[in-house]
């Protein structure tokens, strides 16, 4: 007893202070810029995979990728569009919600879409902020490497936001890049891949994006600086590789659409012949009428009940009506019954 | 001669092409015949790409977004806003599937005015063909009659409507008694009168269904609603599995048969790309397709040694050597 009295009164314990002390780590806990850098220094590639609803950030969770993009391929993948340049930031702002629901152990980080943040390091600052406090995410990714954005990129960091930066082929630039055609093939063009990664590393980001140069540059790079790259046809030399959701998983690849998978992706899954394979069975099934059969009717209305509706049914003067349920009522009861309860 | 079609200041109509939209008036001609109409939701640009390949009747742009898309445990949170964001994707691919859009949850003092305001941006601003409501109280006829009067054709949605679980107290079957059974069938027949093309009938007893659409001159869509209605809607996630695969409790209701497994496939596609990412066999070469001259190697490696990154210099030089002996896949953009 004078022992417990002891130990409340001795407020240095954890349990004693105002605020509870630290919760104990839970083994769920999410990936941090901490375990990228561990990841990184152990040679051990890191993996990014984009998502921009529920189900892809939970199938992604549940992989154990280790970060989760919120592309601006969105509006190329999941709005049909042709460039990544339509999107706006509250539509981006959706997606990452979206995600962040579905995600609890992947880093989350999510593009800032084209025309969000160019302008000027304070709008580049205040959507990175709303990326974080509206959208959930954990970092923020912003492409190229022209002064501005440099100085952009300084400043999210000292805001207190981590920051990816993207270099070689950067979507947001097709204008002036003349199309996706990608970039460092020349030794001016490679040289200045490696400059940029290496701004953005003095500028404070966390990694670097490289997208569509050629492998030795991308080996280049890589090297030279300390934080890691992450590679999207790349080659291999990169600290990690990331892929569109939609390209590795073959979603949109089916007989009779067009859209082309980018050459550098390889197609893990043919989700998109399943998907057609499925929706094609539901068709016929259901113009053949035998779905749904017995098994997928659950809900049961009680013999009673049947001909308690039917006589309201033929007082409402709907005597065709009656008989269409009573025939049903039969055709159901010789079924079977499977089990029933909420929907 | 100014008659003549050619001849016509705005060229007159534009031949019918093969692969018209579906309309309303292919789906009366398919009820006719008594052939099922079939539905399935779609949220984006790949799943409305599908459900036009597989040559579904209709595309619903659901609400049941917020569940499946969203991730939230109803689909009351969806706002409009949101929405026409979603609906304009399916829009943009669908040439053949009627395109159908749910309004979303309606304040609770609901004006036929504000209604016929949401309706219309869903057809100006999504692109939709037609609208769907939940419900059957007197102000949700007035509210579908004013829709339809404003030009825009109008689903109803009887049964269990999944917006008022706060009414219905959670995702329950309706029409099990025959108060319940009579008002499903009795508000089916007011959202006809109202103007209605179709009535969704949502987890009733087979037996109600199927008096509600013999009662009917207009089709029924059902969904656990049993066989006997004019046509069927499945929510794509659920009919595919996708959200189906071993560690997840998502669970498919039991109305819906899972016609595919992508979630399976989905697991097993990033588990693979995960491993192999890790074991530095993706990319190979076959996957890395952008090459850099060797004279412009030479050049590059002189340029990282002159800004004194050696060991950039060296690896570089490295992977040139390896990605040579590799093998080169045919190149252009992107």
């Amino acid at each position: 007893m004078l022992r417990q009295v002891a130990r409340r009164l001795m407020s240095n314990m954890p349990e004693n202070t105002v605020y509870g002390g630290p919760k104990p780590q839970s083994p769920s806990r999410r990936v941090t810029l901490t375990h990228l850098r561990q990841k990184h220094r152990r040679g051990e590639p890191i993996t990014v995979v984009t998502a921009y609803d529920y189900p892809s950030a939970v199938h992604i969770d549940s992989a154990g990728i280790d970060v989760c993009l919120v592309g601006d391929s969105a509006a190329m993948v999941v709005h049909g569009h042709d460039t990544t340049l339509p999107i706006s930031i509250d539509q981006m702002l959706v997606h990452c919600r979206a995600v962040a629901r579905g995600a609890s152990r992947p880093l989350l980080v999510g593009d800032l879409p084209f025309g969000s943040y160019e302008s000027s390091s304070s709008q580049a600052v205040d959507t990175a902020v709303r990326f974080l406090k509206e959208g959930g995410m954990d970092a923020i990714k912003l492409e190229g490497g022209a002064p501005s954005r440099i100085t952009a990129a300084k400043a999210i960091v000292e805001a207190g936001i981590a920051v990816m930066g993207h270099v070689g082929l950067t979507p947001q630039a097709i204008s002036v890049l003349g199309g996706f055609r990608p970039q460092g093939k020349t030794v001016t063009s490679a040289v200045k891949v490696v400059e940029t990664a290496l701004a953005l590393q003095e500028a404070g980001c966390f990694s670097v994006v490289l997208e569509c140069v050629p492998a030795p540059v991308a080996a280049a790079a890589t090297s030279a600086l300390q934080i890691p790259t992450i590679g999207i046809g790349a080659g291999q030399f990169c600290s990690g590789q990331v892929l569109v959701y939609h390209d590795l998983l073959g979603m949109l690849q089916h007989p009779h659409h067009a859209k082309v998978t980018p050459k550098f992706c390889k197609q893990f899954g043919h989700v998109g012949d399943a998907i057609n394979k499925a929706l094609s069975e539901y068709k016929q099934e259901v113009e053949n009428r035998s779905f749904p059969g017995a098994a997928h009717t659950p809900y049961r209305i009680s013999a009673n009940d049947v001909d308690g509706f039917l006589n309201e049914l033929q007082k409402m003067g709907l005597n065709e009506a009656a008989t269409a349920a009573a025939a049903a009522a039969e055709n159901v009861e010789t079924a079977g019954r499977p089990s029933e309860d909420t929907c």
